[in-house]
């Protein structure tokens, strides 16, 4: 807290009989004051001298409201009349006004119910920024859900359509392909859905995880995908020590950064990989999925782990993956880097501590 | 007989570009028929095209990665002029975003928003604007 006062004495036996208890800034005038404010953006309560050379409290109060307007505001005065009682609520917004000569119970039980209000309208203020960005996020959702769910079933209505004039059966099975592609898309999306609810909603449940088996399970998919497209794919997993986190969340992100990196390969390029290593060392998982797949370009880098954000439309994708991806780690207090060269291909490193 | 037309078709998704040649084809009006599943590569196509006394008909779908269907039409409006007469602006989607719809009139070259997908009934009604 600010204490601000003209007289040396009083600024003196302020800090003696508060020191222990508070972290006690003081000022002589206003200069000083706003100083020390801008230094110290953690101070809470400010208490002000009514009667100052320069100008009063309420005036200093009301100058400082724009610059500062969370500290919570404390006035002291040696007389009190009705009308600067009432201009120091409505121009200083003060939160308290003590009596000279103070008590030291006084100013203690003010400056404790001036830091919890405090306290509380900081939390307010995070909470609110939390469900707005809550808002934002559902705004975006229900706009990209009329895209991406309506998208695949207009197409298919499109070609519907479209084939009840055609009679050539060659062109109607290429078309019941078409349909079937269409509405895979919607399928993967509804699964990235589910991901992003269980992620969003569902308890994290901390369990021991062995890693080979996790690897396996996920790996097993991607072996076959692996043949079809003859991307060579490595996977080594070491784990010596026992580690600690949410199978779900894990699942997710591992069955997002595999299927990107299988998905961004260079078409009709020799000797394409995809290599996973998972290494568990120090109570900490480190998980890299790496390929020489078509890589990220330069100005995208930044946006690739937004909600619905697609650098690229070189493949069919929700823009949802590594948004979950990021989402989960979050749960799990992890973290993710990626190193990227447009045309080489990408490298996903994600570090994750064992609960 | 009407008159022939030149067709671009600009969208993501390559079943919609499918859907969408198919029945520009059916129509008989089309003199070409080209499609791209990424706005840039359209409006290079654009730019780089030899003049032609052939009006075009664009089908620009709006939600797409990269450039969407918004950011194509104000890089085509800021084209030359003699590059941009003789196109005509449709724009093509399953938003039912009404911000989408109110901002497609904003855009002076665009002539209509049509709701997905590109039917018979539909085109129809856009050749009969340019008979």
């Amino acid at each position: 807290m600010l204490y601000i006062d003209d007289e040396q004495n009083n600024l003196v036996s302020f800090k003696a009989s508060f020191r222990f208890d508070y972290n006690v800034f003081i000022a002589n005038n206003t200069e000083e004051a706003v100083s020390i404010l801008r230094q110290n953006p953690d101070i809470s309560v400010i208490l002000s001298d009514q009667k100052m050379p320069d100008k009063t409290g309420v005036e200093f109060f009301e100058e400082i409201r724009q610059e500062f307007p969370n500290p919570v505001r404390i006035l002291i005065t040696g007389y009190a009349d009705i009308e600067s009682v009432i201009s120091a609520i409505n121009r200083g917004h003060v939160f308290r006004y003590i009596k000279k000569p103070w008590s030291e119970e006084d100013i203690r039980s003010s400056i404790d119910q001036a830091h919890k209000f405090y306290i509380t309208t900081a939390l307010l203020a995070i909470k609110n920024d939390e469900l707005q960005k809550a808002y934002n996020e559902l705004d975006k959702f229900a706009y990209s859900a009329t895209h991406d769910m309506r998208g695949p079933i207009l197409s298919v209505l499109g070609i519907i359509d479209l084939s009840k004039n055609t009679e050539d059966v060659g062109e109607i099975k290429s078309m019941l392909d078409m349909m079937e592609n269409a509405m895979m898309k919607l399928d993967n999306y509804i699964q990235n859905l589910h991901d992003y609810y269980s992620i969003r909603r569902g308890e994290v449940e901390i369990e021991d995880i062995h890693f080979p088996d996790l690897a396996k399970e996920v790996c097993d998919i991607y072996e076959v995908t692996s043949k079809m497209n003859n991307v060579r794919f490595t996977n080594t997993v070491t784990q010596t020590e026992g580690f600690r986190s949410d199978d779900v969340s894990l699942k997710i992100i591992l069955n997002n950064l595999l299927s990107n990196a299988f998905k961004y390969q260079q078409k009709g390029k020799d000797e394409c990989f995809v290599e996973l290593t998972i290494e568990v060392l120090k109570g900490a998982a480190v998980i890299t999925v790496k390929d020489n797949g078509i890589g990220i370009p330069e100005n995208s880098i930044n946006q690739i782990f937004n909600m619905f954000y697609r650098a690229t439309n070189e493949e069919v994708g929700s823009g949802f993956g590594l948004y979950n991806v990021k989402d989960a780690l979050g749960k799990l207090s992890g973290k993710i880097e990626v190193a990227s060269k447009h045309g080489e291909g990408t490298t996903f490193t994600v570090t994750i501590p064992s609960k | 007989m009407s008159a022939l037309l030149n067709f671009i078709v600009v969208d993501d998704s390559k079943l919609d570009c499918f859907i969408a040649e198919k029945i520009i084809k059916n129509t008989g009006r089309s003199e070409s028929v080209n499609t791209f599943q990424q706005a840039t590569d359209a409006l290079v196509y654009i730019k780089t095209l030899a003049p032609t006394t052939t009006p075009s008909i664009v089908f620009v779908d709006i939600q797409m990665p990269v450039m969407n269907g918004f950011e194509f039409v104000e890089a085509f409006e800021a084209l030359p002029e003699n590059i941009r007469q003789g196109y005509s602006i449709y724009m093509l989607s399953s938003s039912i975003n009404e911000n989408d719809i109110a901002k497609v009139k904003g855009y002076q070259s665009v002539k209509q928003f049509l709701n997905k997908p590109l039917t018979n009934n539909a085109i129809t009604v856009v050749l009969n604007q340019h008979s």
